[in-house]
């Protein structure tokens, strides 16, 4: 063995002040490296994110900016409590909410697993699986107006084929209270999201676990079950959590596709806001919180069961 | 070459699978493994093993042939229902799962209960020796654990045949040993079929009571791990094993013609034009020329070059007509390059053999009359 | 056999929205119950129209800012999260969540009154600085993921050799991060050019994209030409997204963002 020549050291020196657990010459300490690089990011969230919602808390509880101090209190909230439009929007805004994640859940999985199945045509079918993903909302939306309403695409085509003979006939899907149009246009685009996620994952390592559990015994539903599903659970659990809280706090889909009333939460809000006469603003900032804090229920609560649920990675299991 | 009496475990005749229709990867497969032996399959990466293995496991089904486990004919049987344990290259451990669970999973896939599950997977981990780890989680483990929990899922469900697929080849060096000895171990203790695809020659011979050479998609040869050195088979058997030497000549009875005269042979080869193959261990070499007298099939040789091995020298010296031999020889042997040196090809150790056909496209021989196997391996 | 019926299913699920919409994009008279137009070629005049190549430009330029401002300012923190592990990790990770899941609606109108005290209303800026909210936070995120798959060495051997701290982002950092990068600039581009509360509270109407104008034709009931917007809105995204796809694998996080827009 040769020995190492001196220059080694200098190398070392001259390299340390980049790696964070070497000292080194004059460079800038390491806690502070992190703290600027952090900073922009940091006071974008901070200051517009983290200021917007304690300004809506707090005008919630009647604080006016720039206007001469008042006492503050709960009597948004408890007006907004009272107000059975209010609590209607609230059971809209969920039930849509709910109802759109679990479709474009179950429906995103499917088309996972069946692209997945395919043999040749399956580059293709997974391209074309992405293609409603860089649509704007607004676009989905007046897409389902055109495909959904009583005199759209569908009502004619209903029509072409004898089922009905007039526009009323068909079932009313858009500006309708339960939300029919709504959750179409929020499934047509999440669906292939969850879709995408979950075919990447599947695609990772999932093949020849269930090669294992086939020499082991299982047949294709406990294959599914045992194997397949541990795997996807997380990616589908948090894909739902992102669909949920969009769901939840849209405004352009369920404008367009629902009726005044009732309408979801951040219709009202913004119908509130808009209100000249400045009493209506705590009302609509108590929505606005109320809509954050749903959202955010959901987001830890999900968390707290994911790690219960130990979803485990495909690249950790296939080692 | 089973033993006389033993039956059957595991018998393939005539399996063709092809990937793309024309290029068969497993072509004309004929594999006999007789109950309670390990066999290894050998062969160089790419040459079908693992494809045979998937096939004989159920997961692939063959274009043609015949696969019969025990008695009966498993073609058409699907692979959650084949008697057959598999271990992967990887451990494939289901995650979410503890070690106790990833072993009882077959048996869970049975139906059986809880009870039985645990205490069956308890006994496997013991076996595999693991006894302590049931409740831990797939994470916590390290490569070599993670298989023998494999190995341990794999063996719970009592299999007829027992298929390991270089299983130990992701492991270091030093852990593959240990491996293989406990693989040998458990698989005498419970007197279970096993094949064992390896390309690694030593780990072959090591592990395996009769090895099957597969070449190219057909078994090229299949025996006792000796035979492949001391009387191989073929040509491409003989050269697999590497490092052996070979002489083109003509063979009349026991006596090969070739450019260095005439040279007794052992019995049993094919008359008419074929290589003299000897391995470098079964050469004599003594540093002094030849004298009269000296045992039949000694030439004399010029060194060309020596390599010290650690536990042997190889020693390559050149032939009458231009041709060279290799020759194993102690470490303390004193031989320098230009020495006159005697080699003697003892010719219990010769054995001819018939020359391959060339493939098309492959470079024609060289006009040296010898020539020297290139691979070496172990 | 299953599979092909369910392959049928999948595609004309994902398609058959989008039929309507071409076809009233080229559309005259369309009324119940013809299943075909007469066609005419005022949705293609209509989107050549000074208003709408007005609102284009804005929207190009707004989404242009955006992501470039998005990128500068949230890609220092993706280096500090991929890069380094700390004290408080968590929390800045979960800081850089929370925008993603909070509707930025209720973030919005808390803040929109500053926005008009302090002059950024109903100006191009103000918007430009509200559409930071969703992106600078998902930038940070895409790049931390890029960052931890650099090798610092490169950097390193860079410096040694002579390289000063600019010369190393240009040559070495960048290069190395620049699919990330791509992706990262690529949606928040995209949130921007879908984006219209936002637009609408801060711009106040006076900033108007083209979200906006499609919002107006819709409300006026005027479907030709909305439709034809519509294409003229959806068209960069596609195109965009079609371009980089090699870049989208669905491992990265950066296919999150999808379920914004």
């Amino acid at each position: 063995m040769t020995e190492r020549p001196c220059a080694d050291n200098a190398v070392r020196t001259a390299l340390s002040a980049h790696d964070p657990s070497w000292r080194g010459a004059a460079r800038v300490p390491r806690g502070l490296r992190i703290a600027l690089l952090l900073a922009p990011a940091l006071t974008v969230v901070v200051v517009l994110f983290g200021g917007g919602l304690a300004q809506a808390l707090a005008q919630s509880l009647g604080y006016q900016p720039f206007l001469p101090a008042r006492p503050l209190g709960l009597d948004a909230y408890r007006a907004l409590w009272a107000d059975p439009a209010v609590r209607a929007s609230v059971g809209l805004t969920l039930r849509i909410a709910v109802l759109a994640t679990a479709a474009a859940a179950v429906l995103g999985v499917g088309a996972a697993l069946l692209v997945r199945s395919l043999g040749r045509s399956r580059t293709a079918f997974a391209a074309l699986l992405q293609v409603t993903l860089p649509l704007p909302h607004i676009v989905a939306a007046l897409a389902m107006v055109l495909l959904l309403a009583q005199s759209g695409a569908l009502s004619r085509v209903a029509t072409a084929a004898g089922f009905v003979d007039a526009p009323a006939a068909f079932p009313a899907l858009t500006q309708d209270g339960f939300g029919w149009g709504i959750i179409a246009s929020y499934v047509w685009k999440e669906a292939p999201f969850v879709g995408v996620v979950v075919l990447a994952v599947l695609s990772s390592g999932v093949a020849e676990l269930e090669d294992a559990a086939r020499a082991l015994g299982a047949g294709a539903w406990q294959r599914f079950r045992h194997v397949v599903a541990p795997v996807i659970a997380p990616a589908v659990g948090a894909t739902s959590v992102l669909v949920f809280a969009f769901t939840v706090g849209s405004y352009e889909v369920p404008f367009l596709l629902g009726r005044p009333f009732p309408a979801t939460l951040p219709v009202v809000a913004y119908q509130r806001f808009r209100d000249p006469d400045l009493a209506a603003r705590a009302p609509a900032m108590a929505i606005a919180v109320v809509t954050a804090v749903l959202v955010g229920l959901c987001a830890l609560a999900y968390l707290a069961l994911a790690d219960r649920l130990r979803g485990v990675r495909v690249g950790e299991v296939a080692r | 070459m089973s033993p006389p009496g033993s039956s059957v475990a595991l018998a393939v005749r005539g399996l063709r699978i092809a990937y793309r229709p024309g290029h068969p990867v497993v072509d004309g497969v004929d594999l006999t493994v007789a109950a309670g032996t390990l066999t290894a399959l050998l062969g160089p990466s790419g040459c079908g093993k693992t494809t045979l293995l998937k096939a004989v496991a159920g997961l692939l089904a063959p274009d043609a042939g015949e696969i019969h486990i025990g008695s009966g004919s498993v073609l058409g049987v699907p692979a959650e229902r084949r008697p057959v344990g598999l271990v992967f290259q990887k451990p494939l451990l289901f995650g979410h799962l503890t070690i106790g669970d990833n072993v009882a999973f077959g048996l869970r896939m049975r139906g059986l209960a809880r009870r039985v599950r645990r205490a069956r997977a308890a006994q496997m981990l013991e076996l595999v020796g693991l006894p302590e780890l049931a409740r831990r989680r797939v994470g916590e483990l390290s490569g070599g654990q993670e298989q023998r929990v494999a190995l341990a899922r794999a063996l719970v469900l009592d299999p007829q045949v027992l298929l390991l697929d270089e299983p130990f080849s992701q492991l270091d060096a030093d852990l593959r040993g240990r491996m293989r000895e406990l693989l040998r171990t458990i698989q005498r203790e419970l007197a279970i079929t096993t094949v064992f695809v390896t390309h690694d020659q030593a780990e072959a011979v090591e592990v395996a009571d009769t090895i099957a050479l597969m070449l190219d998609g057909r078994i090229e040869a299949h025996g006792p791990p000796a035979a492949f050195y001391t009387h191989p088979a073929t040509l491409r058997a003989a050269r697999f094993f590497g490092g052996t030497n070979e002489i083109p000549g003509t063979l009349t009875d026991t006596a090969f013609d070739c450019g260095l005269g005439r040279l007794l042979v052992g019995a049993g080869g094919r008359d008419g034009p074929g290589v003299l193959v000897v391995r470098p261990e079964a050469l004599r070499l003594r540093v002094r020329a030849a004298a009269p007298g000296a045992p039949a099939n000694t030439v004399a040789a010029t060194v060309l070059g020596v390599r010290f091995r650690g536990t042997h020298q190889s020693v390559r010296a050149r032939l009458p007509g231009g041709g060279t031999v290799t020759a194993t020889v102690p470490p303390a042997l004193r031989v320098e390059i230009g020495d006159e040196a005697a080699v003697q090809l003892p010719p219990a150790a010769c054995h001819v053999l018939p020359t391959e056909p060339h493939p098309p496209g492959a470079r024609a021989p060289a006009t040296d009359p010898t020539i020297e196997s290139e691979r070496s391996h172990a | 056999m299953r599979r092909a019926v369910g392959s049928g299913l999948l595609a004309v699920g994902l398609l058959a929205p989008l039929v309507p919409l071409l076809l009233w994009a080229v559309a005259g008279e369309f009324r119940y119950p013809a299943l075909l137009p007469e066609l005419s070629g005022r949705g293609v005049r209509l989107v050549l129209d000074p208003a709408v190549r007005d609102a284009l430009l804005t929207s190009l330029g707004i989404a242009s800012a955006v992501a470039a401002l998005a990128v500068v300012l949230g890609a220092t923190a993706g280096r500090a999260l991929g890069l380094y592990t700390f004290r408080g990790k968590r929390l800045v990770q979960f800081l850089l969540l929370a925008p993603a899941i909070v509707p930025t609606l209720a973030v919005t109108l808390g803040i929109q009154i500053f926005f008009i005290r302090y002059g950024l209303a109903d100006s191009v800026t103000g918007v430009v600085v509200v559409q930071l909210i969703p992106t600078v936070p998902y930038v940070s995120l895409v790049m931390a993921a890029a960052f931890a798959g650099l090798d610092v060495d490169a950097e390193d051997a860079a410096r040694v050799l002579g390289a000063g701290p600019v010369r190393r982002l240009l040559l070495v950092t960048v290069p190395a991060v620049r699919p990330g990068l791509v992706v990262a600039a690529l949606f928040a581009f995209l949130i921007s050019w879908s984006e219209y509360i936002l637009t609408l509270l801060i711009g106040g109407g006076t900033v108007r994209t083209l979200p906006l104008l499609l919002f107006a034709a819709i409300g006026s009931a005027d479907l030709p030409a909305a439709a034809a917007l519509s294409l003229v809105i959806a068209l960069p995204p596609l195109v965009l997204v079609a371009l980089t796809s090699r870049l989208l694998t669905g491992r990265t996080p950066a296919v999150v963002g999808f379920g914004r827009l």
